[in-house]
């Protein structure tokens, strides 16, 4: 206290004779309460969510990724294709890191090549087209890919861009602070693995020094922590706000719930290559003579039969929003020719009928408990919907390390499965959940159904080697309403992005999740 | 003496090897790290390269002795999430957990021993009824639930006293420690207290208990009938004779205390190992749960041998080598 009253004497003091001593002492502190811990400062070693932006603090891309997947300009001023596999990028001048050494060419061949070649090949879905980087002069740098790639902008804007004199630390160099040392808005004051991070602000940030002159991430993934911390004032903005707590914080003077869509899809896949699948049974028991599922009628009936609203309104506690496609209008690859399936279970009933399963059929849901915005309770409500129009619906949920490697293989006949729509375009999500399995093209590693359907791999073959924007948007238009007249899978919802607040402070949530310090303003 | 130490340490040697085979195989059966790990984005091809970067792509047999090769070298191989050494990343979190553990220890001795030898003096006195009766909540209440209950109440409503973390740390002997500065020891009251709440009801209960069956005993007896005065009795003749339970179950629990403080832990948001050993179960991090096992086995043979000590001080009539 007298501590306190002292500061604020010498303050007053100071301040009618040296304005600037005054700015300094002002503080304003920023605290994060993350929902999910990273497991290094390392921005190379793995890309997960929190990893990806916690690095994000302390290192700048070349391009800056947007909340809704836009390249804007960060280390990067300018680039352009030269020709169909070469991509020059300028540097911006005069940038330094945080040691004040300064920023230039071969820092970011360092660091592209850096995440190419970790042998933890985190960023490998990022880097694995890129075949050389090079520098032209200190502030030219080109990337030469291996085939013609339309998304290298996207995962050049991933990749952190460290100095070139840390590209062979290992990862204690990061966690202990001594080669964490960027060119973003924070540099690195301390670390704890599983705590916090603590980071104060670079004044010569080249986009504008940021507001907060302190800022600490705690990693508090347990939600009564969390939502504690909130209520008591000691942190400023929480991730992934409890929706137990939800009432608590709308009646809150001091406090305030952000709610933003993310670009995370939630959406039940289905066998329809098998011709006897595993979980599918007739409505006594006996087994089919085939899979009621490969009938597009059959999957546009459940679809009807799910109240996905009512779904996202009460089991999710409105942290959800519905889908009916790979993206949400706004992103690239938004189809407004893809049709809303509305509920209508009588209409469902009757198409099941004409699908000649008037008696419909019994069938066990699949799914991770614990992984998605409630996941298990979801599949429940899903299954009880499914039973309502005659598919008798069991649902079993188990643990993500158990259930991830089984429905990427097939081993389900209905699963719920989710895909963070990471470029914020259309391709992404195709490659991974409905082209089909092919090994060695790396597609369809996610595609648990088995869909194979030659024109999504046609268009999805062309839309990724097409560099021309204008040429390349109505291809994944194109892959959206593909999948979607077809039903390949039945989209169920978007997650939102849900976060606590103080009133002090305002944000705008990211289609990633990503809560940067950078971007969460004073209010007013 | 010395037979002792060493039948013990080749005890110990067979159960840790034991406990690695099992680790081995188990984590093999729930499921395969390299889903969990590797980003979704991932192709086929990568995927390879990363399983043959952490060896997963040998049969288990051949891992494991792979594994035995590093270990003969004090090398328990790299966290598959982490990227770090894993015997580093558990001792980097040990302070933490040690720290909360001998705290919850100290307040349960400090309040359960007096107590509880209070209620066993007295059994007749309402106070030591109502002893008795807060203990049942003591350990009936689950540890979640009274954490958040002290959340709510000391942190949330009256705020006294922080939610969760550390606080700041002071660095002594090259590690860091919370209960060096004054904010650092407001972090640590409510998981301490949280944490000790079941152990102080149990070394109570094990106090009374005691009280009451040395207390009928002849030597008591004839101390008093000697004339030698109460605090003598009790300090000497029952305290000391109560203690052999009392010191096993501290053992015990201390050990219980710093390898399954999690739920303590994750509610304080507490970075100690607790929380690191249940991440690592999820992300399937085997180097890390084969390092962490490991120690706590060695943990808890050390723990029972310093209370096999314990008893021979205690009592005379323990010998340890006199056992066959």
């Amino acid at each position: 206290m007298t501590a306190k009253i002292l500061t604020r004497a010498a303050v007053a003091l100071l301040g009618t004779i040296a304005i600037p001593a005054l700015a300094a002492a002002q503080e304003t502190p920023l605290t994060i309460g993350m929902s999910t811990t990273p497991t290094t400062i390392d921005p190379h070693e793995d890309s997960s969510a929190p990893n990806n932006a916690t690095s994000r603090h302390i290192w700048d891309s070349l391009i800056n990724l947007t909340g809704t997947s836009a390249n804007d300009p960060e280390l990067a001023t300018e680039w352009k294709a030269i020709d169909a596999t070469h991509w020059e990028f300028k540097l911006r001048e005069g940038v330094k890191f945080h040691d004040g050494s300064a920023f230039d060419a071969d820092d970011v061949v360092a660091s592209l090549l850096r995440a190419r070649d970790k042998p933890s090949q985190g960023f490998a879905s990022y880097t694995r087209n890129i075949a050389n980087v090079t520098a032209k002069d200190p502030l030219t740098v080109v990337v030469e890919t291996k085939v013609p790639d339309p998304l290298i902008l996207n995962s050049v804007s991933r990749i952190r861009i460290i100095s070139a004199d840390c590209k062979d630390a290992p990862v204690q160099d990061f966690d202990n602070g001594k080669c964490a040392i960027g060119t973003g808005a924070y540099s690195f004051v301390s670390y704890t693995p599983g705590g916090e991070l603590t980071m104060k602000r670079n004044e010569d940030y080249f986009a504008g020094a940021s507001h907060w002159s302190n800022v600490t991430l705690r990693f508090l993934p347990d939600d009564g922590a969390r939502l504690a911390s909130l209520l008591s004032n000691e942190i400023d903005i929480i991730e992934a706000l409890p929706a137990d707590g939800m009432a608590r914080v709308e009646a809150s003077d001091s406090l305030q719930v952000v709610n933003g869509q993310s670009s995370r899809l939630v959406y039940l896949g289905m066998d329809v290559s098998r011709d006897a699948s595993p979980f599918v049974k007739a409505a006594d028991g006996s087994n089919l003579d085939e899979n009621p599922l490969k009938d597009i009628r059959v999957r546009r009936a459940m679809l009807m039969s799910i109240n996905r609203p009512a779904i996202v309104d009460r089991v999710m506690q409105k942290n959800g929003t519905v889908a009916d496609q790979f993206v949400a209008e706004g992103y690239a690859g938004h189809s407004d020719a893809v049709e809303s399936v509305a509920y209508d279970p009588a209409a469902a009933k009757a198409l099941l009928a004409e699908a000649d399963y008037p008696d419909g059929f019994s069938l066990t849901l699949h799914g991770p408990s614990g992984r998605y915005v409630k996941d298990a309770e979801v599949l429940q409500a899903v299954g009880q919907m499914f039973t309502r129009i005659g598919v008798q619906s069991k649902v079993e949920v188990m643990p993500w390390a158990m259930y991830s490697e089984a429905y990427a293989q097939g081993e389900y006949s209905t699963y719920l499965g989710s895909w963070g729509v990471n470029t914020g375009e259309t391709t992404n999500p195709t490659v991974a959940l409905v082209a089909t399995r092919d090994e060695a093209k790396g597609t369809g590693r996610y595609n648990g159904g088995g869909v194979s359907d030659p024109k999504i791999d046609e268009v999805l073959a062309r839309a990724s080697s097409t560099l021309d924007e204008a040429e390349r948007a109505p291809l994944l238009e194109e892959l959206s309403k593909q999948t979607f007249d077809n039903l390949w899978i039945l989209p169920m919802h978007y997650e939102n992005v849900v976060l606590g607040a103080r009133k002090t402070v305002a944000y705008t949530p990211r289609g990633d999740k990503y809560t940067l310090a950078y971007e969460v303003k004073p209010a007013n | 003496m010395v037979t002792s130490i060493i039948r013990r340490l080749i005890q110990a040697v067979f159960v840790v090897v034991a406990m690695t085979v099992i680790v081995f195989i188990g984590v093999n059966v729930i499921g395969n790290p390299v889903d969990i790990l590797i980003n979704p984005d991932a192709n086929q091809a990568e995927r390879a390269r990363v399983i043959a970067h952490y060896g997963l792509d040998q049969p288990l047999w051949r891992q494991y002795l792979l594994f035995l090769q590093g270990l003969l070298h004090g090398d328990f191989g790299n966290s598959f999430v982490y990227g770090r050494p894993a015997m580093g990343l558990i001792l980097e979190r040990l302070p933490a957990t040690l720290e909360l553990a001998i705290s919850a220890l100290a307040i349960a001795l400090v309040f359960g021993l007096p107590l509880g030898l209070y209620a066993g003096l007295y059994p007749n006195r309402v106070s030591s009824k109502l002893i008795m009766s807060g203990s049942i909540l003591g350990f009936s209440l689950p540890t979640f639930w009274v954490g958040l209950m002290l959340i709510m109440v000391f942190s949330v409503e009256l705020g006294w006293l922080p939610t969760n973390g550390r606080g700041p740390t002071l660095e002594l002997f090259g590690v860091r420690w919370s209960f060096l500065t004054g904010e650092g020891l407001r972090h640590l009251l409510l998981p301490a207290f949280n944490l000790a709440l079941f152990k102080t009801s149990l070394i109570l209960r094990l106090t009374r208990a005691g009280v009451q069956e040395v207390l009928p005993q002849d030597y008591v007896k004839f101390a008093r009938a000697k004339g030698l005065r109460e605090r003598r009795v009790i300090a000497v003749h029952v305290l000391k004779n109560l203690m052999i339970p009392v010191v096993t179950i501290i053992g015990l629990e201390f050990g219980s205390l710093i390898a399954f403080s999690v739920v303590t832990e994750s509610i304080f948001a507490w970075p100690g190992m607790g929380k690191l050993i249940i991440d690592s179960i999820n992300l399937l991090d085997r180097p890390v749960i084969v390092a962490y096992l490991m120690m706590m086995v060695l943990l808890f043979v050390v723990l029972n041998f310093i209370i096999d000590v314990c008893y021979t001080i205690l009592d005379p009539r323990v010998r340890l080598d006199s056992k066959a």
